[in-house]
């Protein structure tokens, strides 16, 4: 891979062309608030806009999303301008209009100084209020999981996670990762006598035949079964407990 | 309208007429609309089947394009052009009076399934603006106080 | 008839074609423009071709009775033209038809009463050349619109086309690019992104595959250039996508035809099939052994999807959700590889550019903006259509000249340019020159050329909330900034226009602005800010009438303003109470009616049935 150097905030690191600039800052120490993006799920971010940051390259200035912008050499970044927090700023205000319940947010934004938004207040059902539609879950489902059982649907303020039809899902693996994955909470996943809840289906769970604790659904094992040939005996017991 | 059944056959006819490439999506959905007046359920699951594409991401795309309906749709579909020609030479009024004779909002369809309104931003017809296309027939300079004659005289009701 | 194998063939085909033709024979056109056939043009059509039957009058079989494409003067239809005479008939009815073969066809008179008729001096033209209208305009992009049959591939040909390509072919592929470039074509679609430039970065890019496109997804509402083109002239289209390609090197092409254009797939469609007969299309072009052949993608109705990552998104078979473009389409475009998407009257021009030369085309213009553009001329002006006209031309000549001044004798307030990306300008700087770049100074932007003309009875902070309403209705909703900020902006306004606002509305939209600026993902968000803040800018004193006075001056805003009858204008005639919906107008036959303003749902029936126009808004 080729090497570059990248300044980022007056400080020069060495990284991979085309990396991007929030890995390399994190890695390097220097923290740029993020909800949407996971550096293990290529298809995400860009979609929150709470990472901008500045960009200068080639005597021009702009504000970019650190999560997908690709170091290239001569770059520098700032991402602490009165312009990135002016920005910063009015995205997370629109984010605790959208979600006021969402303790990520309000963390987030008061962070920058901010406690209450100034603009009408959006009220919504459980799972919607929470939602700050960044496609975190669905990319996971997709590109991690591979199941496709949801994707954003909708446009606009109603932009969504769903399954079909918001019908229980038929290829839903109830493996829970959406739930894992997404930055504010808003996908509830419910666990009760050994049936887990999520996307409104009833999922069975293979108990650990030594401590006897659901730990998995059987849908899932049935995936990974049939994906990677593993043997079934193997979910018998819990990771703990292997 | 057609009865929409399980049969997939009548999917699959419209399916068969396209490569099967994810670039024949929107295509096949737009014909089961042309076809079914809305895109049932079934066609789209019949579609995630064939095409192998998942259910979701087709379910995704009904939900996004204007030009999808996912629940049926009137006899008689009213487009009232939004567009800003027809916007500053007096679509809203035609808009409320649609909404306030056919009892119904925009998007929505008449309790007796017989009309849907709907929004359309441009036809590229600004020249004759206002515009309100019912079915497929465009009509011109519409006013106010026209509007319903127009639309019952056209639709013979 | 067989595919044309050479240049030669082509060139002895076309001679093949003008033998057949005469010229002199007369001819009549029928617009087929959508905006013709919804005013009536089918039955006119059929008419003429019911008296060709019957009376067995000798007109010319291939070219004596055709229907074309849209002239841009849609207000006026149905269109009837004839040749040789060259006289224009304007509203024309199946009834007419008979006096027109008549005194026209056969005598070579003038039907005075179905000519235009100058709404000013009230002077008769019947010359389709010298209507103000069509006399100051110069048509390249538009060049066969309303003088070819869209659906006859001969037509196109005996015009000329297909020369283009043919002195393309035999160019190296590099130096059509420097031609281009040299034009100083810059993109037709709203950027203003030179095309050379672009297909030049495009070439540099090491690719096996790449793809040319031609963005037909007209979103902006109030401009129809490209659908006229597409409708009336769709090889000059295809031509230039096949010179486009031979130039980059790529063997696929796709056309992206917004959905609410269906008249445009069909000519296209129908189109590219003659074109693939005629051997324009396919495997080894014109006997060139280059191969190239065009898809069309319907649009499904979404305006994002005239953003170019949206577009090839939804191309792919996807939502059409933009991508950020720090790697641009030159380099990744469509499924990855690079691409060149130019709009519908770029690619229109391109096959003129190569025929007749750089310098030729560079000639016309101003020094930024080269050559010819199509506008849209639309909204509170009296002659609303297309219009071709070299850049520069300054906004009052196109209204007032061209568009022969404002409806009705109004005062002239604004124009709104570019969509909803664009914004207004006011009438005092209604001399600048219009081009790409002083219109982005200015606070708009060119777009894809709508002129939306408005006049005092416009309100410019009803325009503001109109677009941003469309905006919210486009959004995506994959950015915050424009999800969840454009709602905002649209409450802001709301509030000003229901006479709810303060002073702080005014500064908090504003600072939205500047947050969809800087913030938001696609065009679509960043240059959302424009119609606000170029409202602002210009018209600062309407939104203090609103929001001070709760007045809206322009008598736009529903709650701000009242309905009344003027008791000396009115004739107690009833129809107004007739027709009251609300059944809230009162009054004696014969004597002055009267509203009851509480009753009164402002819904505007009586101020349109009225025939002395007595109803008054305050």
């Amino acid at each position: 891979m080729e090497k570059i150097s990248v300044t980022i905030d007056g400080r020069t690191f060495e990284a991979e062309k085309d990396r991007c600039v929030l890995d390399v800052a994190h890695e390097n120490g220097i923290y740029i608030p993020s909800l949407c993006y996971n550096s293990e799920v290529t298809s995400s971010g860009g979609s929150c806009r709470v990472c901008l940051v500045e960009a200068h390259q080639g005597g021009r200035m702009r504000l970019v999303t650190s999560c997908n912008y690709p170091v290239r050499k001569g770059l520098e970044v700032k991402t602490d301008t009165p312009l990135v927090r002016r920005i910063r700023r009015g995205v997370l205000e629109l984010l605790m209009a959208r979600v006021p319940d969402s303790e990520v947010i309000l963390e987030m934004a008061a962070a920058e100084g901010l406690t209450e938004p100034r603009f009408r207040k959006d009220e919504g059902e459980s799972e919607r209020y929470k939602c700050i539609a960044c496609a975190l879950c669905t990319n996971v489902c997709a590109e991690v999981v591979g199941v496709h059982a949801i994707a954003m649907t909708e446009r606009g303020a109603d932009k969504k996670p769903a399954t079909p039809y918001h019908k229980p899902s038929e290829v839903c693996i109830g493996c829970g990762a959406c739930a894992y994955a997404c930055p504010t909470g808003a996908i509830t996943l419910k666990e009760r006598d050994g049936v887990r809840r999520i996307w409104g289906r009833d999922f069975e769970m293979v108990r650990c035949s030594v401590c006897g604790t659901p730990y998995i659904p059987v849908a899932q094992v049935d995936w990974i079964v049939s994906r990677t040939g593993k043997d079934r005996s193997f979910f018998d017991k819990c990771p703990d407990h292997r | 309208m057609t009865d929409v059944t399980k049969d997939a056959t009548q999917f699959d006819r419209i399916i068969e007429r396209y490569e099967k490439t994810e670039e024949s999506l929107l295509a096949i959905l737009q014909d089961f609309q042309r076809e079914f007046h809305y895109v049932p359920e079934e066609g789209i699951r019949r579609l995630s089947e064939v095409m192998e594409v998942p259910a979701s991401k087709i379910y995704a795309m009904g939900t996004f394009y204007k030009a999808l309906s996912l629940t049926p749709r009137g006899r008689h579909t009213i487009k009232v052009c939004t567009g800003t020609a027809c916007h500053l030479k007096g679509a809203p009024q035609i808009l409320e009076t649609l909404e306030r004779e056919l009892k119904v909002k925009r998007n929505g369809t008449t309790e007796d399934g017989e009309f849907t309104l709907e929004c359309v931003n441009c036809v590229g017809a600004c020249a004759m603006a206002p515009v309100t296309i019912v079915d497929e027939k465009y009509h011109g300079q519409t006013r106010p106080s026209k509007i319903m004659d127009m639309v019952k005289k056209q639709v013979g009701s | 008839m067989a595919a044309i194998n050479s240049v030669e063939q082509l060139e002895a085909y076309r001679r093949e074609l003008a033998s057949a033709a005469k010229p002199d024979l007369p001819t009549v056109l029928v617009c087929f423009g959508t905006g013709c056939q919804a005013n009536g043009a089918i039955p006119v059509a059929e008419a003429f071709m019911d008296m060709v039957k019957e009376q067995g009058l000798q007109l010319n079989v291939n070219i004596g009775f055709k229907t074309t494409g849209c002239h841009g003067y849609c207000e006026n239809g149905p269109l009837v033209a004839l040749r040789p005479q060259d006289i224009l008939y304007l509203k024309v009815k199946p009834e007419d038809v008979p006096e027109i073969v008549e005194e026209t066809v056969k005598g070579g008179r003038v039907v005075e009463r179905l000519v235009y008729r100058d709404k000013v001096t009230d002077e008769v033209v019947p010359r389709y050349s010298e209507i103000p209208f069509y006399k100051h305009q110069l048509r390249i992009a538009l060049r066969h619109i309303g003088t070819i049959d869209p659906t006859s591939i001969d037509d196109y040909i005996l015009a000329g086309g297909y020369a283009g390509l043919a002195k393309a072919l035999a160019m190296q592929p590099d130096d059509i690019i420097t031609e281009v470039e040299r034009s100083g074509l810059r993109g037709r679609g709203g950027g203003g992104f030179p095309a050379g430039t672009k297909w030049r970065s495009c070439v540099a890019v090491e690719s096996d595959v790449r793809y040319v496109m031609c963005n037909g997804d007209e979103g902006d509402p109030g401009a129809f250039m490209d659908r006229s083109i597409m409708e009336g002239d769709p090889h000059a289209v295809i031509e230039g996508m096949i010179i486009g390609a031979f130039a980059l090197g790529s063997h696929q092409g796709y056309i992206y035809v917004r959905d609410e254009y269906p008249l445009a797939v069909k000519n296209l469609t129908a189109a590219l099939e003659a074109a693939r007969e005629k051997g324009f299309l396919g495997e080894n072009i014109l006997g060139s052994g280059f191969s190239f052949d065009i898809k069309i993608s319907r649009g499904g109705g979404a305006f994002v999807c005239g953003e170019s990552s949206a577009l090839m998104r939804s191309v792919g078979g996807d939502v059409g959700e933009p991508r950020a473009k720090y790697i641009r389409s030159v380099e990744r475009g469509l499924y990855d590889k690079p691409t060149v998407l130019n709009n519908v009257e770029t690619w229109a021009n391109v096959p003129e550019i190569i025929l007749k030369g750089a310098e030729w085309y560079a000639s016309m213009g101003t020094e930024g903006s080269k050559g010819t553009k199509v506008f849209s001329l639309v909204g509170k002006v009296n002659n609303t259509g297309l219009v071709e006209v070299p850049m520069g031309i300054s906004i009052r000549e196109l209204v007032e000249n061209i568009g022969g001044g404002v409806l009705g004798g109004k005062k002239f307030k604004a124009v709104q340019t570019g969509g909803p990306s664009g914004g207004c300008i006011p009438e005092r700087l209604a001399d600048l020159p219009i081009d790409f770049d002083s219109l982005t100074e200015a606070g708009s932007m060119m777009g894809s050329g709508g002129i939306i003309v408005m006049d005092e009875e416009t309100c410019m902070v009803d325009v503001a909330k109109y677009f941003i309403g469309f905006l919210v209705e486009e959004s995506c909703g994959k950015c915050t900034p424009c999800r969840d900020g454009l709602p905002r902006m649209l409450d802001l306004l709301t509030e000003i226009t229901e006479g709810r606002g303060g002073e702080e509305h005014v500064a908090m939209l504003e600072e939205l602005c500047d947050l969809l600026t800087w913030g938001a993902l696609c065009g679509l968000g960043t240059s959302a800010a424009n119609p606000v803040l170029s409202t602002i800018k210009y018209f600062r004193d309407e939104y203090d009438a609103h929001i001070r006075d709760k007045k809206c001056p322009a008598g736009v805003c529903k709650a701000l303003i009242t309905y009344s009858i003027d008791p000396e204008a009115c004739t107690g005639c009833r129809l107004c109470a007739k027709n009251c919906p609300q059944e809230c107008i009162s009054g004696e036959r014969k004597k002055p009616h009267t509203i009851d303003t509480a009753r009164c749902i402002r819904c505007g029936v009586c101020k349109d049935v009225c025939a002395y126009d007595a109803v008054r808004i305050s």
